[in-house]
């Protein structure tokens, strides 16, 4: 078509002028106006000067566990603890330590035995509680890091630290800095996508905030695309009832040639670019119920994830969903489950977070591994801190035993993307309460995470209010010892 | 001069003619200079010394290396010789042994080879000092003179002197005026948010008169759209919502406090008033409850009901939000950088943090808790509830006279009625009162005596008719006193509270002691007696003052071009850009002060300026030459925001619903978005009828989970003022499937059908002059005409899809129309409505 010659023409054009800048003027413009852009283009190739060093993975899944999950439960598993059952927290461990009004000050509280039994598992001996028992089948695939530690107390700041750097909302997160950084892959799919579910019946489910997934100051088309658990998955995707997807294409053809009329007359770049954007658009129209057509998926497949695979809105069906859209060239995908927050609750729903989790998340590993993604794709698994290995509640009311915030320590796990494999990294001391070898900060994490991306933490800024931004703020270390 | 290897590039992909131009465009700041060309050391210097090396030799004591300041001129001499190659400054940057280099290459800040050549060549012109631009005291500018173009003059207003003076320094061209259509539709969006209605259109056809396009400015102006068009900014910028945010995020009742911002800008508050009324309505001589309310700006930030939290935390984390918020909005500085440290490139340091803090820091609230009418609050009742409130005190008083009478009446019959009772065999008393009554009455205590009273008020039907009546009443009053709005204000309490610096901004870390006062290195508070709120408020608008109006100024100019004079719209610091229209912008600036702080005037100025009224065509050596078109030698062309996008549909289908004001809205969003964000605590009802189509800004603002309609929009949750601009295929997905459009489109169609017309290509052309006020191109209603034909095919072969559209959206199709027909011009609405020139403000 004639027209559609005209608009490549008109976009080779653009493509020439933004890469001219992107090599000469925007350098000299960038000092005048402060251009943050640094010549990513509209279409979103990333930036020209990344990635920094070869990258080891070149998409990142992160299983966020929202609530803070108790690693004195799942994974840290410590002896002593269960010998001070009942006895008061030894004050030399908590003098000084901050904790939620919920606790107040920790003197006097009670230790508190994990609730299940631990066992070491595969060839590389991880320790994995009885909660776990799917995750305990795939240990020799993962990095355990036992010696995670924060800043933030309360879930929304320590959420926000962990995948934006700051504990107060308005900085891009992980998955905002790094399609902003490395660009697409995919003309069908968002860049980045994030997902959301609760176990039924919890009663401690944080909010999902948007601004997990925010783009903060950077643009914001590089804001994480929520797919939702029902209706559409990407809001307005589906065309009106009655305009049958042909006549879109017809009707979308007719404002691209008159668009392109547009263009001659007045020379803006900016309608080009609506142009390439409204038929991104068509293509996504199709590519999002291809992406949750699950009827191509073997049983076996299916089956791996679990008895809620097939119930949009789970995470099991999230996780599935992870791969589908890695497997289609989506950069970043943010699983979140909430519900993690046992503060009275660790001997009742803890056991229904598991179940609904564990399997799911095991099943992703083995489902990338087994097509050959687990490679360099980045899994992440872990929340926003950790819990109280004191009690939280009355030791005589079973029940209701529960365990409070704790950011002194916690345990995350990785698997794939050039991260080592069935090692343990780190360690708390005896009673899991502070970290004694090996600290990794949530910065450290981060820096990590992007070296693992072949992005140097230090170097992926973007200016705003007249400072250089970055994911790690001012500090964070690569943890090279969990890098394969 | 060696050439710099950019240029080089520059040349290399250009030619010769454009690297030419390239020389003398001031917008490359890091160009060669000239050879007789002199350094400014506030344009060309300061920049490069802040952005590279101000983090270590800046105003910030603690990162301080080698104790060198290259903030400050004595310090910097330490390091700065007669020439250049005898400074150690230049040396250091020169040099290429690591160890020595600056900035270090570990800074990842490196120098360029015409940073370096700008550095040298100030140096050997004597390394002259000055203060940050925006930091100097305001002067107005002379005008300069413009000679015309091709032997026309399109000087409309002095703002086409600053700007065409540039252009002719540079040897190039204002663009002509655009088409008398397309400026109506630009400056009715503008202006209102609107797009021009058909009657506009007619009036501003018939209207012959030279000044007709001035006159047209003047009846928008004084439109009450105005005032909504202008709010949407302010609540931006003043961090609006209709919830709390956070955990639990309830709802609050602070649309009393929009109304007024609406009201104001239609009511032409100066803007001096408008700002000390936001931060001391309630400090000032005489507050009124306008007054009071319009303190509501400062209270309009975030409340963490979340549980766990530490009220102090809270309390200090509302306050700081208050602070920050005042010198984003009126200041254009990023102060929160001076809540940890000195500012690393302003001359604030963290002491002129905490004491901004302190004048914000004397409100009774102690931050507990997740009220969302956290106290003080002033209750807002609208007309209507004033007057049901009115009607029902009235009652009360008329049940109280009509009690007390009876009451008189019983008490005068009091001991009759005494008698009957002892009388009675089986009194109708309680027993204590019994006890009471027969005790002679001058022996009787307080008590017993009240006892008898009750006894006998309760024994009477009239008394007990009338208590009843009484009781429903106050109920009634209560039921409703608790359905007005109640806005949160500030008030300061009685109790003076000390504030502390905090290290790290933490809460609980206090250090030393301070008292509210302004940064040192910006002109003095003035003396008075007190130091508090409204003394700030009145050193803000002082006319000395050289950041507020500037500030101001560029905001409007950004709403109006898209960009601001000063692109970093939120920092006028030394990080800041360095505006290319300076004078213009002093200029505007003076001309604001001293029109007192006339919005109307400012924009009017604006608007019937040539600058303005360019076509926004854009000729490809303009745009390679200055592609962001800072210089405006042509007229600004950007989409629109996206509630203007939303208004838009609404106005041209004739949905639009014009109501000004009044609670929060809940237009169509697809279902579940609310639940799914908290885990089914709020579902999201959407309104019906008339509240379906109010303007965007009346649809309620959810925190946690903002309205799926609108994008590219401020969070409302911190503090925004520079506004946002990506294209991505989702906002196709939008405009192209959104109920709104859809049922737009529907609406637009059946107007058009009902419109009498000869023809197809007749009804097109009206379709397209109401969307986009002009008449359709010959080529465009080839294109739209093949598309109609095409649809009617296949509508009329799959009638049962033509009926499903027209169900789209709450408002009844009219069946009078055949329904194949009616579908046909609704699919061609919709397309229209998705032109680029209709998501453009042109």
């Amino acid at each position: 078509m004639k027209c559609f010659e005209t608009i490549a023409r008109q976009m080779a054009r653009r493509e020439f002028l933004s890469q001219s800048s992107a090599g000469v003027g925007v350098a000299a413009l960038a000092s005048l106006f402060g251009t943050e852009g640094r010549g990513q283009s509209a279409l979103g190739h990333g930036l020209p000067d990344l990635p920094h060093f070869a990258p080891k993975a070149k998409r990142i899944i992160y299983l966020f566990q929202n609530g803070g999950p108790t690693h004195v439960e799942l994974f840290d598993h410590k002896a002593e603890l269960s010998k001070l059952h009942g006895q008061p927290v030894p004050e030399s461990y908590v003098n000084g330590k901050r904790f939620s009004t919920m606790t107040g000050s920790p003197t006097g509280k009670l230790m508190l035995a994990p609730v299940e039994p631990f066992h070491q598992h595969g060839d590389s001996g991880a320790w994995v509680s009885q909660f776990l028992p799917y995750t305990a089948g795939i240990v020799d695939d993962l990095c355990f890091v036992k010696s995670a530690h924060t800043d933030a107390v309360n879930h929304a700041p320590a959420i926000s630290f962990l995948l934006s750097g700051g504990q107060i909302p308005g900085r891009p997160t992980l998955g905002a800095w790094m399609t902003y950084g490395l660009g697409r892959m995919t003309d069908s799919l968002p860049a980045f996508v994030a997902m959301t579910s609760v176990s039924k019946g919890t009663t401690c489910g944080q909010i999902f905030y948007d601004f997990y997934w925010g783009s903060g100051f950077l643009p914001s088309q590089f804001q994480g695309v929520k797919f939702r658990g029902s209706g559409d998955p990407v809001l307005y995707a589906s065309n009106p009832p009655g305009l049958t997807r042909q006549m879109r294409r017809d009707w979308l053809n007719d404002i691209a040639r008159i668009n392109t009329l547009k263009l001659e007359e007045y020379g803006d770049p900016e309608i080009a670019t609506r142009i390439a954007q409204y038929e991104m658009a068509f293509k996504m129209q199709a590519s999002v119920p291809e992406l949750a057509d699950l009827s191509q998926e073997s049983e076996h497949t299916l089956q791996m994830y679990g008895p809620q695979v097939r119930e949009p809105g789970t995470f099991a069906h999230n996780c599935l969903i992870a791969r589908r859209l890695v497997e289609r060239g989506v950069r970043f995908v943010q699983v979140m489950h909430a519900g993690w927050d046992q503060h009275n609750s660790i001997t009742t729903e803890l056991y229904t977070q598991c179940r609904d989790t564990d399997q799911p998340s095991a099943a992703l590993v083995k489902d990338l591994k087994q097509r050959g993604l687990l490679e360099d794709t980045l899994v992440v698994w872990g929340g926003e801190f950790g819990r109280t290995p004191f009690i939280q509640g009355d030791i005589q009311n079973r029940p209701r035993w529960g365990r409070d915030h704790h950011p002194y320590a916690f345990t995350v796990w990785m698997a794939g993307g050039g991260t080592r494999r069935g090692v343990t990294y780190g360690k708390t001391d005896d009673l899991a309460i502070n970290v004694a070898e090996n600290p990794v900060h949530v910065h450290d994490l981060q820096a990590t995470w992007l070296h693992l991306l072949g992005i140097d933490h230090e170097q992926l800024t973007y200016r705003f209010q007249g400072r250089d931004f970055r994911l790690t703020d001012v500090h964070g270390n690569v943890v090279h010892d969990v890098i394969a | 001069m060696q050439l710099p290897c950019s240029r080089r590039a520059y040349a290399l992909i250009f030619g010769t003619v454009i690297a030419a131009t390239a020389i003398l465009n001031p917008l490359l700041l890091s160009r060669p200079l000239l050879a007789d060309e002199t350094i400014s050391f506030r344009r060309h210097v300061l920049p490069i010394l802040s952005n590279h090396c101000f983090y270590c030799h800046g105003p910030d004591d603690e990162a301080r290396q080698a104790d060198l300041r290259l903030d400050d001129p004595e310090s910097a001499r330490h390091v700065i010789d007669v020439t250049a190659t005898d400074s150690e400054l230049f040396r250091r940057i020169t040099t290429d042994d690591a160890d020595e280099q600056m900035p270090p290459p570990t800074a990842n800040k490196p120098l360029s080879s015409s940073h370096i050549d700008i550095i040298r060549q100030w140096i050997d012109q004597g390394a002259p000092w000055g203060d940050h631009w925006s930091w100097t005291p305001l002067t107005r500018p002379t005008l300069p003179p413009v000679d015309p173009f091709d032997g026309n003059t399109l000087v409309e207003n002095p703002i086409d002197r600053f700007i065409q003076a540039k252009l002719q320094t540079l040897s190039r061209q204002p663009a002509p005026a655009a088409d008398r259509t397309t400026l109506l539709r630009r400056v009715t969006l503008d202006l209102t948010g609107l797009p021009p209605s058909p009657t506009q259109r007619q009036d501003y056809a018939r209207d012959t008169h030279p000044n007709a396009y001035a006159r047209y400015v003047d009846r928008v102006l004084s439109a009450p759209s105005f005032g909504e068009r202008m709010a949407w900014n302010w609540l931006d910028a003043a961090r609006y919502a209709d919830s709390n945010g956070y955990q639990g995020d309830r709802d609050r009742t602070m649309w009393p406090w929009r109304d007024w911002v609406v009201a104001a800008f239609n009511e032409s508050m100066p803007y001096d008033q408008f700002t000390t009324w936001q931060l001391a309505g309630d400090l000032i001589d005489n507050p009124n409850p306008q007054s009071v309310l319009a303190t509501g700006f400062c209270r309009n930030h975030m409340i963490n009901g979340e549980g766990g939290r530490i009220p102090e935390e809270n309390r200090v984390d509302y306050i700081m939000d208050m602070t920050e918020t005042m010198g984003t909005v009126w200041l254009g500085l990023t102060l929160n950088c001076c809540r940890c440290h000195d500012h690393k490139f302003d001359q604030l340091s963290r002491e002129d943090y905490y004491r901004l803090f302190a004048f914000f820091n004397q409100t009774p609230i102690n931050g507990g808790g997740g009220d969302p009418q956290t106290k003080p609050v002033l209750a807002v009742p609208t007309r209507q509830q004033q007057q049901q409130v009115n009607r029902l005190r009235e009652t009360l008083r008329d049940l109280e006279q009509r009690l007390d009478q009876r009451r008189q009446q019983l008490a005068k019959v009091r001991s009759t009625w005494e008698q009957q009772i002892l009388a009675q065999k089986i009194p109708i008393v309680p027993a204590e009162t019994l006890t009471a009554l027969k005790i002679p009455v001058k022996n009787r205590s307080t008590e017993q005596q009240q006892q008898i009273v009750q006894s006998q008020h309760d024994a009477d039907d009239e008394h007990q008719k009338l208590t009843a009546q009484h009781k429903t009443v106050t109920d009634q009053r209560n039921q409703l006193e608790s359905t007005i709005a109640k806005v949160m204000v500030m008030q300061d309490q009685t109790e003076y509270r000390s504030t502390f610096m905090l290290e790290r901004g933490l809460y609980n870390k206090q250090q030393r002691e301070v008292t509210a006062g302004v940064p040192q290195s910006l002109p003095a508070l003035a003396d008075s007696a007190s130091t508090n709120r409204l003394d700030l408020a009145n050193w803000i608008i002082d006319r000395d003052n050289p950041l507020t109006t500037r500030v101001t100024v560029n905001r409007i100019w950004q709403q109006v071009f898209g960009i601001g004079l000063v692109k970093t719209v939120e920092d006028f610091g030394v990080q800041g850009e360095v505006p290319v229209h300076l004078d213009l912008l002093n200029w505007l600036a003076c001309e604001f002060r001293d029109t007192d702080w006339d919005i109307k005037h400012l924009l009017r100025l604006i608007v019937t300026s040539h600058t303005y009224r360019q076509t926004s065509k854009i000729q490809p050596r303009d745009h390679e030459f200055d592609p962001a078109n800072r210089l405006l030698a042509h007229g600004a062309r950007y989409r629109m925001p996206s509630w203007m996008l939303r208004d838009q549909a609404l106005a041209v289908s004739g949905l639009l619903v014009r109501t000004v004001g009044g609670a929060p809205v809940r237009p169509y969003q697809p279902k579940g978005v609310w639940s799914e964000a908290t885990f089914g605590n709020r579902q999201y009802q959407p309104d019906s009828g008339a509240d379906l189509y109010r303007r965007s800004l009346y649809t309620f603002w959810r925190r946690i989970a903002a309205p799926t309609m609108f994008f590219d929009t401020a969070s409302r949750q911190t503090c925004t003022v520079n506004e946002v601009r990506t294209n991505t295929p989702l906002h196709a997905l939008l405009t192209l499937n959104d109920t709104t459009y859809v049922e737009a489109a529907r609406a637009l169609a059946e107007i058009a059908l009902r419109h009498s017309c000869a023809n197809d290509l007749k009804r097109i052309d009206f379709v397209i002059q109401r969307v986009l006020s002009r008449k359709v191109a010959d080529a465009e209603l080839q294109i739209l005409n093949q598309g109609l034909q095409r649809a009617r095919g296949q509508f009329k072969a799959d009638p049962t899809s033509a009926a499903k559209l027209l169900h789209v959206g709450e408002s009844h199709y009219d069946e009078s129309f055949d329904t194949v027909e009616t579908a046909s011009w609704t699919s061609l609405c919709l397309a229209i409505l998705n032109l680029d020139e209709t998501l453009t403000r042109e």
